[in-house]
């Protein structure tokens, strides 16, 4: 099994997205984003960071570079398509995900551990977790607020695209960091292969790096395949 | 083919809540002063060119179109000037 991690100019979570695939046994291999084709992949990781330096809007020129047309075919094809964090920037600002993502309601970046509930989980991502469980999962981002008309948040929500959701995780009032609407902190298309979120699972794979409640959303990519 | 420079307004739909705005307001009311509220946008001067003043204009909102997100953002083409 063989994922491309997509490399933008400020693109700096690629190498924790290679770590965690491998970790789950899943080959990747970085690709270029003036790259126009995915041939012989079977994923693609579009990984966090600041492509282009967040100008424009976070992921907005990202969104128009060569390889996001590749992206747009391969989604299409029903392959597996990640964004994590400037990834789901990317998923939104290139139309393949709804919604936008606001700068957060308190102008802080925010780089901490926060509550993840799992809303669903029967896609390859989310199957060895249990429904309803609550991840532990660092975010680290600035522009992380979803944001969506409601008609969109009505689909949603009526479609259960919400994957995953901020939820306490020590009974704290304040859980949702960023003021995304309904907490928001994840969503999948209707054919359940492209999926967006703000928490960094790959940066939680390892027990030496503050948490391994990650890995199962990786090692579950690995089973899709196998079966 | 002469040139053009396009101005771009580009702003957050009403509605949408603006922190950075919030935080200017706060601090103007902190100095004293009265205002009501305060949304921040992007100015993006825009040169190409163009045959004349029609296609200069038709291009001016192509380009808005691909800068601005319309999930949260509206766009106005503020002016459009030939260049010398």
């Amino acid at each position: 099994m063989r994922w491309a991690i997509v490399r933008f100019p400020g693109s700096n979570c690629d190498e924790d997205a290679r770590f965690a695939l491998k970790k789950a046994g899943i080959q990747a291999e970085y690709v270029w984003h003036t790259e126009r084709d995915l041939k012989g992949f079977d994923g693609v990781f579009l990984p966090g960071g600041f492509s282009y330096g967040d100008y424009l809007r976070a992921g907005a020129l990202a969104a128009k570079s060569p390889v996001m047309e590749a992206v747009r075919r391969f989604a299409e094809e029903g392959r597996y398509v990640v964004g994590v964090c400037n990834g789901f920037q990317v998923l939104t600002e290139a139309g393949l995900l709804p919604g936008a993502l606001l700068a957060n309601l308190n102008l802080h970046f925010t780089c901490k551990e926060v509550g993840v509930r799992v809303e669903r989980n029967d896609l390859p991502f989310t199957r060895l977790y249990g429904k309803g469980q609550v991840l532990r999962l660092p975010i680290a981002h600035a522009e992380g607020r979803y944001h969506a008309d409601p008609e969109t948040l009505a689909r949603l929500e009526g479609e259960g695209l919400v994957v995953f959701r901020y939820a306490p995780l020590k009974g704290e009032a304040d859980y949702n960091p960023n003021g995304s609407l309904h907490d928001i902190a994840g969503i999948v298309n209707e054919r359940g292969n492209v999926l967006g979120m703000m928490p960094h699972p790959e940066r939680a794979v390892d027990g030496l790096l503050g948490g391994e409640d990650g890995l199962p959303f990786f090692l579950g990519l690995v089973r899709e395949v196998v079966g | 083919m002469p040139r053009y420079q396009a101005t771009l307004l580009i702003e957050l739909k009403a509605g949408i809540l603006d922190p950075q705005g919030r935080a200017v307001e706060g601090v103007l009311r902190d100095l004293g002063h009265p205002v009501e509220g305060v949304r921040v946008g992007k100015v993006l001067e825009v040169v190409f060119r163009a045959e004349g003043p029609l296609e200069a204009e038709a291009k001016a909102k192509e380009l808005a179109q691909l800068l601005a997100n319309p999930v949260m953002e509206t766009w106005a083409l503020e002016a459009l000037k030939e260049l010398p």
